[in-house]
């Protein structure tokens, strides 16, 4: 090559590179940590809906924090980081949130998969981390197995096997008794979350008495349902428990379009929003799904303020995550109090002492020895997590039924397996 | 102009890139050292499509299998140089194989082999999900390091070092070559050349630093997932940054990932929108800068021909 | 039974996947572009036949004809912001513009996506069945709004069919995908023959969003996938050939639609990937394609 070609390319990649580097040198200098403001990091997907109701939630918990007198008398910040639902993209404004902007704890998204990927870097970066919905339940066995490394990871909601239990149990109060089902399929999206999910539903439901017919999972990515309820209707099951959250409008308008003549219930993440019944043109109806609550429904005395606050500032009802989100930031403020400080080693400390009247029931997080490290604790007295009803536009409740008390009712079409429901 | 001036002004650039964890602060550093093994990415991609002209929509083909190839290695006990290795063995024999026969196809041929090539590893690695971690990804045991300086010195230096190889290629007789393929196949082939064989090459080469980075980058964020080493949308990052770089330039390459990355940093406080912006400004590129930023350094008064 | 379930399941697919590739053959047979946000371009149909029927009382039929009309605009969009802009620059080496009109019309559809994933949040939707009930085919409960579905794919394929071979517009729209300098020095203008190709594809695209939002349901995550589905027909089938791409639609269809009923449903799309991977090495032109 001519010296000249040579020259002018050095040239030019010189030039760029400076200007590259010039660019960061002239960015804001990293602020030293003083008495100003605590910050908090919020990374989610905003243009999903549980994603926006994650920052919604979160910024809802600062202004009520702040409202009265902040933490140690220092405000908190929320600052938002949109991650696109890549884990790449996570990863970066983890980083950003961390080393740049300083803040002292991270709450982050609802996909296991991006959560994973952040746990690795809240163990490296010493980043009190909460997540207010991913349920795989390795991200709790990666705490219990190397505590010392991973104990900054938390989860503000329940891991899919204590998803799988809540659904069992509430199959035993709803469905098994009064309704005399007796069989049951499961069909879920092949995705991480749905292992041990499946795996807690065929170990417990037996245990209340229901006969798994059959396991269909399917590719996430499937738009084409026919044959997944072909499959499970040659099996001849009373119910199908799903386990969804990929899809969740498309298995629900085809289940009414093709009329299956089987209930659908279990987890359906989809049908948790408020908008669900408008996504599927009234197709949801009959639909039983886990959820946090439903609007009207006092869990706690805490739950109806928060929902009323949040219709009030953002003119809708929020998915579950907002009401976690909320939570999560309470109790890392609550953990920052208690401690007095905001050294992520005492807040982990202070986390861990966590017991306080969430949205959706007493909010503490399981121990070291415990199964589920840091993971949400289930049961009466905590969080039970609640299943609802689609009925006529309306999400009713329906479980627990010491609060609940809702009465299912299903779409003609739906046969029972003897009508003595009402 | 002199010629010690250019040679002057690396200099001071590969010192102010190798100072930088002097006076750079953690989080840009780590912004930097994915973006540099994005640059690697991006130049081995271009060796293949700038200059033996083939549009490949799998380099995370070849990315992925050296990431996963490390990763799994590594989780079989083996160190980290090994590993790196072992992946890029992976990935380059994991190139032959679709190398020998996708080359006799042609244009969108060979850039749909190329795409299935990509949803099939995607569908392999969640059917076998027990050994690859599924869509989730595998956490690998070991690290480079957590040092942010360590790591960005790590990066910094393998980008470099490949910039440096794959620019001297470019500029061999075998650049030449395959840029005579890829720009008249026929002809190329009356001279006497055989083409195959120089793409082959190419594609190994580019296989070949493709799967070290794609190790190189496991190792650095401690998890391999489809999301982070395989997914399309990575695959489109590397064709714009080099689009935008400009294509057949090697270094341009490197720079447009870098920019590319940079810029998605700091327009992240548009939020949801920085994408949108991104990309837009990068269509504009296209259209209105189609030689890219080096492009126009080396031929600003080109003209359609 | 259960044949007879997969026979008419698939054929529905079948002809909603003919009806997508249907536009992108013919816009690269006549126009030699491959337009990588064609995805993008149903799902906008999709999203807002939806809203329209979902926010307006102007019923199912309403919001389709609205879906379609905004496919269309989409279309037009694409090419005067995107396509033409590539094909006169003067800076762009003709021998390169292939390249360009792939990486433009990919940046294209990442901004569409990222654009309804700002207005419309990324939940998937579904219209209203045009037709609502179910009908029995013997024993197969088969829905009436899949029968219309596939009844309207043919129909409208049938349409462009006639319009391409039997009409002075699709004489000129065939001579120009054969020798369009010939066709110019004939006096015809091509950007006005192009012109007419994007407003056909964009009713195609339209229609075939449209009809998707009523079965399958759509989200702007779906965009790629659309892409991706459209170009492995058209490329199966040969490029630029319709009915090669009709013929490959049904055996990608078909393939997915067996491997979900008899294999496993996790594995849908893995033996399209390898018919198409084994048809390319043998016949590298796909099925019914020229050289």
């Amino acid at each position: 090559m001519s010296h000249r070609l040579g020259n002018r390319f050095i040239v030019g990649a010189t030039t760029a590179l400076a200007l590259s580097l010039g660019a960061l040198v002239a960015s804001p200098p990293a602020q030293a940590a003083g008495k100003g403001p605590i910050k908090i990091g919020v990374i989610s997907e905003e243009s999903a809906i549980v994603g926006q109701s994650i920052s919604q939630g979160a910024q809802l918990a600062a202004d009520d924090i702040n409202a009265h007198g902040g933490v140690m008398g220092r405000k908190i910040v929320i600052v938002t980081y949109d991650d696109h639902a890549s884990a790449a993209d996570a990863v970066r404004a983890f980083q950003r949130a961390a080393e740049q902007d300083h803040v002292k704890a991270v709450v982050a998204t609802f996909i296991s998969e991006v959560a994973l990927a952040i746990e690795p870097w809240s163990a490296r970066l010493h980043m009190p981390t909460v997540t207010p919905a991913a349920a795989s339940d390795l991200i709790s066995k990666q705490v219990h197995d190397k505590y010392a490394q991973y104990k900054y990871m938390f989860e503000a909601w329940l891991p899919a096997p204590l998803l799988a239990q809540s659904i069992c149990d509430s199959a035993d109060d709803l469905l098994v008794k009064p309704l005399h089902i007796k069989t049951v399929a499961i069909m879920s999206e092949d995705a991480d979350w749905t292992k041990p999910l499946d795996e807690g539903l065929k170990s417990c439901l037996p245990k209340v008495g229901l006969t798994v017919t059959t396991e269909v999972r399917f590719n996430p990515d499937t738009t084409d349902f026919t044959p997944i309820f072909n499959k499970i209707e040659a099996t001849h099951p009373n119910l199908i428990v799903t386990g969804i959250a990929h899809v969740g409008v498309q298995p629900t308008v085809q289940w009414h379009d093709q009329q299956v003549p089987i209930p659908l219930g279990g987890i359906s993440a989809q049908a948790t929003n408020p908008t669900f019944w408008k996504d599927t043109n009234g197709a949801a109806n009959g639909v039983i799904t886990q959820t946090g609550t439903v609007q009207g429904l006092a869990i706690t005395p805490r739950t109806l303020p928060v929902a009323a606050e949040f219709i009030k500032k953002y003119g809708h009802f929020p998915a579950f995550t907002g009401f976690t989100a909320y939570d999560a930031v309470r109790a890392l403020a609550a953990a920052m109090q208690r401690e007095h400080s905001t050294n992520p080693d005492k807040i982990v400390v202070g986390m861990e002492q966590t017991h306080m009247v969430g949205t959706l029931g007493n909010l503490g997080f399981y121990g070291r020895k415990d199964q589920f490290t840091h993971a949400a604790r289930y049961g009466k007295g905590w969080i039970t997590s609640t299943f609802m009803q689609w009925q006529n536009g309306k999400q009713v409740c329906i479980w627990p039924t010491d609060i609940c008390h809702g009465k299912l009712e299903f779409p003609p079409f739906v046969k029972l397996p003897r009508m003595a429901a009402k | 102009m002199g010629r010690s001036l250019p040679v002057l002004l690396l200099i001071v650039a590969l010192l102010a890139g190798g100072s930088a964890p002097l006076w750079l602060g953690a989080y840009f550093l780590g912004v930097l050292t994915t973006a540099f093994y994005f640059g690697v990415f991006a130049m081995s991609w271009d060796l293949l499509f700038g200059f033996a002209g083939e549009v490949n929509f799998g380099p995370t083909f070849l990315i992925g299998l050296g990431a996963y190839g490390a990763g799994l290695l590594n989780t079989a006990g083996l160190p980290i140089p090994l590993c790196l290795i072992g992946g890029a063995t992976a990935s380059v024999l994991g190139g032959l194989a679709l190398a020998v026969p996708a080359l006799r196809l042609r244009g969108p041929y060979f850039g749909l082999i190329t795409l299935v090539a990509v949803l099939l590893l995607i569908d392999l690695i969640v059917i076998f999900a027990g050994v690859t971690g599924g869509e989730i990804g595998m956490m690998v045991p070991d690290v480079l390091s957590i040092s942010a300086r360590v790591n960005y010195w790590y990066a910094f230096g393998f980008m470099v070092i490949s910039g440096a190889i794959l620019f001297g290629l470019s500029r061999s007789a075998l650049g030449l070559i395959l840029q005579a393929t890829g720009q008249d196949r026929i002809e190329a082939q009356a001279l006497g050349f055989n083409v195959t064989k120089h793409k082959l090459a190419a594609f190994s080469v580019s296989a070949l630093f493709s799967g070290l980075a794609g190790g190189m980058l496991t190792f650095y964020e401690g998890t391999a997932s489809v999301d982070t080493v395989v997914d399309l949308s990575i695959a489109v990052q590397i064709i714009i940054a080099v689009v935008l770089g400009g294509r057949r330039t090697i270094l341009g390459g490197a720079l447009g990932a870098i920019a590319l990355l940079l810029a998605d940093e700091l327009l992240r406080p548009l939020g949801q929108l920085n994408t949108f912006v991104v990309s837009g400004v990068a269509l504009l590129g296209i259209l209105f800068l189609p030689d890219g930023v080096l492009g126009l350094v080396l031929h600003p008064r080109r003209v359609r021909e | 039974m259960l044949i007879l379930q997969i026979l008419i399941d698939g054929f529905v697919i079948s002809a909603l996947y003919g009806l997508g590739a249907v536009g992108f053959t013919l816009m690269f047979g006549v126009c030699g572009v491959l337009n990588l946000a064609h995805g993008g371009i149903m799902v906008i149909a999709a999203l807002i036949g939806w809203w329209v029927a979902a926010t307006y009382p102007v019923g199912p039929y309403g919001g389709a004809l609205a879906g379609i009309i905004a496919g269309m605009a989409a279309s037009y969009v694409t090419y005067f912001a995107v396509i033409r802009p590539i094909q006169r620059s003067r800076v762009i080496p003709k021998a390169e513009e292939e390249i360009f009109i792939l990486t433009g019309t990919l940046l294209w559809g990442i901004m569409i996506q990222v654009g309804l994933d700002y207005v419309f949040s990324n939940n998937p939707v579904t219209m209203r069945a045009l037709i609502p009930g179910v009908v029995s085919l013997a024993g197969v409960r088969t829905p009436l709004n899949e029968l219309l579905i596939a009844v309207v794919c043919w129909v409208v394929i049938g349409a462009v069919s006639l319009l391409v071979n039997r009409t002075r517009i699709g004489k000129q729209l065939l001579a120009a995908s054969i020798n369009p300098r010939g066709l110019t020095l004939l006096g015809f203008e091509m950007s006005r023959i192009y012109l007419i190709v994007w407003t056909i594809y964009g009713l195609l695209a339209g229609i075939a969003g449209v009809l998707l939002a009523t079965f399958l349901g759509a989200a702007s995550t779906n965009a790629g996938a659309l892409t991706a589905s459209a170009f492995t027909v058209v490329i199966l089938g040969g490029l630029g050939s319709v009915p090669g791409s009709l013929i490959a639609a049904y055996v990608v269809g078909y393939a997915e639609t067996i491997t979900a009923y008899l294999v496993a449903p996790t594995l849908r799309p893995i033996p399209a990937l390898l018919i198409l991977v084994v048809v390319l090495y043998l016949r590298p032109q796909g099925l019914l394609g020229r050289r």
